[in-house]
C-alpha cells in the first residue's frame, strides 16, 4: 500500500475561510477518514494561532507541522498568497513522530538542536529510522549549530532534509507551525520510520570563479577577513565598487554571487548568501563560514539554476531506485525565486515532466536548506545550505 | 699490496669524486628549484590573470543581470499592459473593468505585491476602493479608512494630475505625504498615479511594495501612469456608453408607455363606438315599431277606408306619410350602419360584373338625371371588369354617390363613372361637374349626420347618413373611400374594391 497524500489549497481572501476550505478539501480527497499527519505551508498572512486552530478542528487527530513561506509551491502553481495543507494517511508498517522546540533563540543553537533531536526520538524505539524533515526559523543566527545538535542525537550521517521558513522577503519574522501554535523562534520536525522508500536530491547549479581564497578570520556566520584583508575588500575588488556601492546592491550580489565553501571530503561547494555588508568591512552570511575554509566566488545563470532542478530530480529519482513515488517535497531557496523571476513556473514544468501530473508536489521557499551535500549516497552528512533546491521523493 | 699511501689516494680520489658528484647534484637541484620557482611564478601570474578575468566576468555579468532585470520588468509591464488594454477596451461596465485589472495585471511581476485603485464618490464625499490586490480583508478596510481620513491630500493629487513615486531609500517630493501613504498602505516604496476619466468621478491608483531595496525608475513610473491613463480612458468609455444606453432605455420606456396609452385610448374609443352602435341599434328598433303604426294609420286614413277626408287633412296626412317614410329610411340606414359596424351584417361577397350593376344604377336614376339634363356616362377598363362584392350593398353605394352627384350638380352637368385597376384593386371614380365640397368639409362628409353647410343643402333634403353608410360598406369590403373636390369645380368620389378574375 502506498502513502496517501491529499492536498488542499486556497487563495481565498479571508484567511480563516481559506484555511478551512483548504483543510476540508484535503480531507475530502484523502483515502482514509482520518489523517496521520498534516503539513501546512502558507504565506505569512496565515501565521496566526486561530488559523491553525481552525485547521486542527478539521484535521485532528492528525498533528500539524509546517511553516511560513514567501510563496507556496504546489502542482497547481506557485502562490504568493495562499495556504496549502497536505494530509497524509500511512499504510501499515510506516511510522512517524513529530516534535517542536520553541524559543530556540533563548538557548544555544546546539542545545536547541539536541532538544529537538531528543523529542523526535522519544517513543521511537525498535523501529527502523528512515529520515527526518525539519522546519526552522529562517532568521535564526546559527542554523548550523542546530543542525549539529540534531546530528548528535539522530546520527551524524542520518538522512535529513530541512527548510528554514521565509517571510515576504522583508526578513522580519518567519514562523513555524506546530499543532495549534505559531512560533517565530521555533524548530519542528517529522521523523519517519519503517518501510519508507525515499530519495534526496540537492543542487545549486553555481560554478566557482576566480582565485581560491581563505577565510582568515570568522566567527559563526560573520566573516571578518579573507586572505588577511578586510572581508569586503574582496567584493570591492571584484565588483569595482566602494563599500556603500556594495551595500546598495547587496541583495543582487547576495543572490547572484554567493560564496562557495569548498569541502574537500565531499569534493563540492557549499553556498552561502550574504545577508548584510557591514560598515566595518565584515560580511554576514546566511549560515556559518568556518575560519580556515577555502572559498570561491560563485556565479550562475537562470539556465544553470534550472539545470540544477533537473539534476536534483534525477538524483532523488536515482536514490529512490525506481521505486514508486507517493509525494515530492520541495525546499527551494528564496534566492532562486528572485533569480528565476518569470521563469519560476518552468521549474514546476520540469518537475511535472519528470513525475507526471498525478504525484502530489508541495513545498516552500526557504531562507536556508539542510541536506547532505552530495546525496548520491544519502548516508551523507547534512549541511546547512543556501541557494539550493532540495527535493525529497518518498513512497511506500 | 695496498699501501697506506695508495689507500689514502684511493680515498682521496673517491672523496673527490663524491664531492664532484655531490656538487653536480646540488647544481642540478638548484637549477630544478630555479625552474620550479619559475613555473610557480608563471602559475601564480596566470592565476592572478585569471582572477582579473574573473573580475571582468563578474562585473559584466552583474551589468548584464541588471539590464536583464530591467528588460524583464519592461517586458512584463508592456505585456501586461497589452493584455489589459485589449481586455479593458472591450468591457463597457465599470465593475468589469476593475475586475479585469485585478485578474490580468501582474503587478507582482513588476515588483509590486500591493496595488489599489480608488475612485472619489462625489455623492458620498469619500473615496471608494474598487481594486485591491495583495491585501487581506481587514488590511483593505484600514487602507480605506486611512485614505478617507486624509482625503484632501489625495484629492489634491488628482487635481494636480501628477503621479509621484517614493522608495525606502530615496528622497521623496512630499516627504510627509509620502510617509503617510507608506503607513496607510503598508508599503516601503510606491508609485501613485491619478486616474482621470473626463466623464464622472476621478481617482487614483497605487502600486507598492514592502521590499526595502526596491528601485523605482522613470520607466516604472511611466508604466504605472500609462496604466492609470488606460484605466481612466476605459472608465470614460464605459460611462459614455452607460449614458447613451440609459438615454436609449429612457426613450424606449417612453415609447412603450405612449404605445400603452394609445392602445388604451383606442380600446376606449372602440368600446364607446360599440356602445354608440348598440344604442343606435336599440333606439332605431324602438322607433321603428311606433313609426310603422303611424305610417299604417296614415295609409289607412289616406286610402279613405275611414271615410273621405277633406283636402286639408289629406295634405297634412301626406306630409305625415312622407316624413314617416323619410324617418323609416333614416332609421334603416342608421340600423344598417350599426349592423355593419358591429359586424352583425356580413357582406355576401360574390364575383360581380361591374357593367351590369352600373347600368342598373344609371337606369334607376335616369329620370332624375334627365330632369336636370345631366349626362350620365361610364367607362370600365378591361382589367377592372369584375369585383368581389355584395351585390345589393354595392348597388347602394353607387345609388348613394350618383344620386348625391345628381343632387349637387347644376343642370346640364356631367357625371362619369370610371373603373380601372390600380394596385390589384378595382378603383371606381365617380366625377361630377357639381358645386364641389369645400376643403374643410371633405373629411367630415363621411361622418354620420354631417351635411355641408351651404345654400344647396338647405334646399335639398337629406339624412346625412348616406355617405357614412357608404364608407362602412366599402370598409366592410376591405376597400377605401375618399374624395377630391374643389368648391365650384366638381367632385370625384373614389373607392376601391377587391377584384376577381
Amino acid at each position: 500500500m502506498s502513502i496517501s497524500v491529499s492536498i488542499g489549497l486556497s487563495t481565498e481572501k479571508n484567511a480563516l475561510l481559506a484555511a478551512q476550505l483548504a483543510a476540508r478539501q484535503a480531507l475530502l480527497n484523502l483515502r482514509e477518514p482520518n489523517a496521520s499527519l498534516a503539513i501546512v505551508f502558507s504565506s505569512v498572512e496565515f501565521a496566526r494561532d486561530e488559523i491553525l486552530a481552525a485547521i486542527a478542528d478539521i484535521v485532528e487527530p492528525a498533528p500539524i507541522v509546517g511553516c511560513s513561506s514567501l510563496a507556496v509551491i504546489s502542482n497547481q502553481g506557485i502562490f504568493k498568497y495562499g495556504i496549502l495543507i497536505a494530509l497524509f494517511s500511512l499504510p501499515e508498517g510506516i511510522y512517524l513522530n513529530v516534535a517542536c522546540s520553541e524559543e530556540i533563540d533563548s538557548k544555544p543553537a546546539l542545545e536547541a538542536g539536541r532538544e529537538l533531536g531528543d523529542k523526535l526520538l522519544y517513543g521511537f524505539r525498535n523501529i527502523r529510522r528512515d529520515f527526518a524533515v525539519i522546519f526552522s526559523d529562517g532568521l535564526m543566527r546559527d542554523g548550523n549549530g542546530m543542525l549539529e545538535g540534531l546530528q548528535e542525537r539522530l546520527g551524524t550521517s542520518f538522512p535529513l532534509l530541512g527548510g528554514s521558513a521565509s517571510d515576504d522577503l522583508s526578513f522580519e519574522k518567519t514562523y513555524v507551525y506546530f499543532n495549534r501554535k505559531v512560533s517565530s523562534h521555533g524548530a519542528c520536525g517529522i521523523l519517519w520510520g519503517g518501510k519508507v522508500n525515499f530519495g534526496l536530491g540537492i543542487r545549486h547549479g553555481w560554478k566557482p570563479l576566480g582565485k581560491p581564497r581563505y577565510i582568515t578570520k570568522s566567527a559563526g556566520n560573520i566573516v571578518y577577513e579573507i586572505d588577511g584583508e578586510s572581508a569586503t575588500n574582496v567584493y570591492e575588488e571584484y565588483f569595482a565598487r566602494d563599500l556603500s556601492g556594495l551595500q546598495k546592491d547587496s541583495k543582487k550580489i547576495s543572490t547572484l554571487y554567493p560564496i562557495g565553501i569548498y569541502l574537500p571530503e565531499e569534493q563540492g561547494y557549499l553556498l552561502r548568501n550574504i545577508t548584510s555588508i557591514e560598515d566595518n568591512g565584515s560580511l554576514v552570511f546566511q549560515g556559518n563560514v568556518p575560519q580556515g575554509s577555502l572559498i570561491r566566488l560563485m556565479i550562475g545563470t537562470n539556465d544553470s539554476c534550472l539545470d540544477a532542478t533537473k539534476e536534483a530530480l534525477e538524483e532523488a529519482g536515482k536514490n529512490l531506485a525506481q521505486r514508486h513515488v507517493d509525494f515530492l517535497l520541495v525546499f527551494e531557496s528564496a534566492s532562486r525565486y528572485r533569480i528565476l523571476g518569470r521563469q519560476i513556473k518552468e521549474e514546476l514544468q520540469l518537475i511535472e515532466n519528470k513525475l507526471g501530473k498525478n504525484i502530489p508536489v508541495f513545498g516552500i521557499y526557504t531562507y536556508g536548506e539542510q541536506a547532505p551535500l552530495r546525496a548520491i549516497n544519502y548516508q551523507g552528512k547534512a549541511y546547512f545550505h543556501n541557494q539550493t533546491v532540495a527535493l525529497l521523493a518518498a513512497g511506500a | 699490496m695496498l699501501t697506506f699511501e695508495m689507500l689514502t689516494n684511493i680515498i682521496g680520489i673517491a672523496s673527490l669524486l663524491t664531492i664532484i658528484t655531490l656538487a653536480m647534484v646540488i647544481i642540478s637541484k638548484g637549477e630544478r628549484i630555479k625552474q620550479l620557482q619559475g613555473k610557480i611564478a608563471t602559475l601564480e601570474k596566470s592565476l592572478n590573470e585569471m582572477d582579473e578575468q574573473a573580475k571582468l566576468i563578474v562585473r559584466t555579468d552583474m551589468e548584464l543581470n541588471k539590464t536583464q532585470d530591467e528588460l524583464d520588468k519592461k517586458m512584463t509591464g508592456l505585456y501586461a499592459l497589452q493584455i489589459l488594454s485589449r481586455q479593458i477596451s472591450t468591457s463597457l461596465e465599470e465593475s468589469q473593468i476593475f475586475k479585469i485589472l485585478k485578474e490580468t495585471m501582474s503587478f507582482q511581476e513588476l515588483g509590486f505585491e500591493k496595488a489599489c485603485a480608488f475612485l472619489w464618490d462625489s455623492l458620498e464625499g469619500k473615496f471608494i476602493l474598487h481594486t485591491d490586490i495583495g491585501c487581506l480583508e481587514d488590511a483593505a478596510e484600514s487602507i480605506k479608512s486611512s485614505v478617507n481620513s486624509d482625503k484632501e491630500k489625495y484629492l489634491g493629487l488628482i487635481k494636480e494630475a501628477k503621479s509621484f513615486s517614493c522608495t525606502a531609500s530615496s528622497e521623496c517630493a512630499d516627504e510627509q505625504f509620502a510617509q503617510e501613504i507608506k503607513e496607510s498602505f503598508g508599503v516601503e516604496s510606491f508609485i501613485i498615479a491619478p486616474v482621470l476619466p473626463k466623464e464622472g468621478n476621478q481617482g487614483f491608483m497605487l502600486a507598492g511594495t514592502k521590499a526595502k531595496d526596491t528601485v523605482i525608475n522613470k520607466g516604472d513610473q511611466e508604466l504605472i501612469s500609462i496604466l492609470a491613463n488606460q484605466l481612466g480612458e476605459a472608465l470614460e468609455n464605459a460611462r459614455l456608453f452607460e449614458k447613451t444606453w440609459r438615454a436609449q432605455q429612457e426613450l424606449e420606456r417612453k415609447v412603450t408607455e405612449r404605445t400603452g396609452d394609445l392602445t388604451k385610448a383606442l380600446g376606449e374609443v372602440k368600446t364607446i363606438s360599440k356602445r354608440k352602435s348598440d344604442f343606435i341599434s336599440a333606439v332605431s328598433h324602438e322607433l321603428r315599431t311606433p313609426l310603422t303604426s303611424i305610417k299604417g294609420y296614415a295609409s289607412i286614413l289616406l286610402a279613405g277606408k275611414l271615410g273621405a277626408l277633406p283636402a286639408e287633412i289629406r295634405e297634412r296626412l301626406d306630409k305625415i306619410n312622407r316624413h314617416s317614410d323619410e324617418l323609416v329610411h333614416m332609421i334603416n340606414e342608421l340600423l344598417d350602419i350599426a349592423r355593419i359596424e358591429s359586424g352583425k351584417v356580413g357582406m355576401k361577397k360574390e364575383s360581380l360584373e361591374l357593367q351590369g350593376i352600373i347600368i342598373g344604377v344609371i337606369e334607376l336614376l335616369s329620370v332624375q338625371a334627365k330632369e336636370k339634363e345631366i349626362d350620365l356616362s361610364y367607362k370600365i377598363a378591361e382589367q377592372a371588369k369584375f369585383v368581389s362584392a355584395d351585390r345589393e350593398q354595392l348597388k347602394r353605394v353607387f345609388i348613394n354617390i350618383v344620386s348625391n352627384a345628381i343632387k349637387f350638380t347644376p343642370p346640364k352637368g356631367k357625371i362619369t363613372i370610371q373603373a380601372r385597376k390600380i394596385d390589384n384593386m378595382a378603383q371606381l371614380d365617380i366625377s361630377d361637374t357639381g358645386y364641389g365640397i369645400p376643403q374643410e368639409a371633405q373629411e367630415a362628409v363621411f361622418e354620420e349626420f354631417y351635411r355641408v353647410d351651404n345654400a344647396i343643402n338647405q334646399e335639398i333634403r337629406g339624412t346625412g347618413l348616406g355617405l357614412a353608410l357608404v364608407k362602412r360598406i366599402i370598409e366592410a369590403h376591405n376597400g377605401k373611400i375618399w374624395l377630391k373636390s374643389k368648391a365650384g369645380a366638381g367632385s370625384t368620389f373614389s373607392f376601391t374594391l377587391p377584384q376577381t378574375n
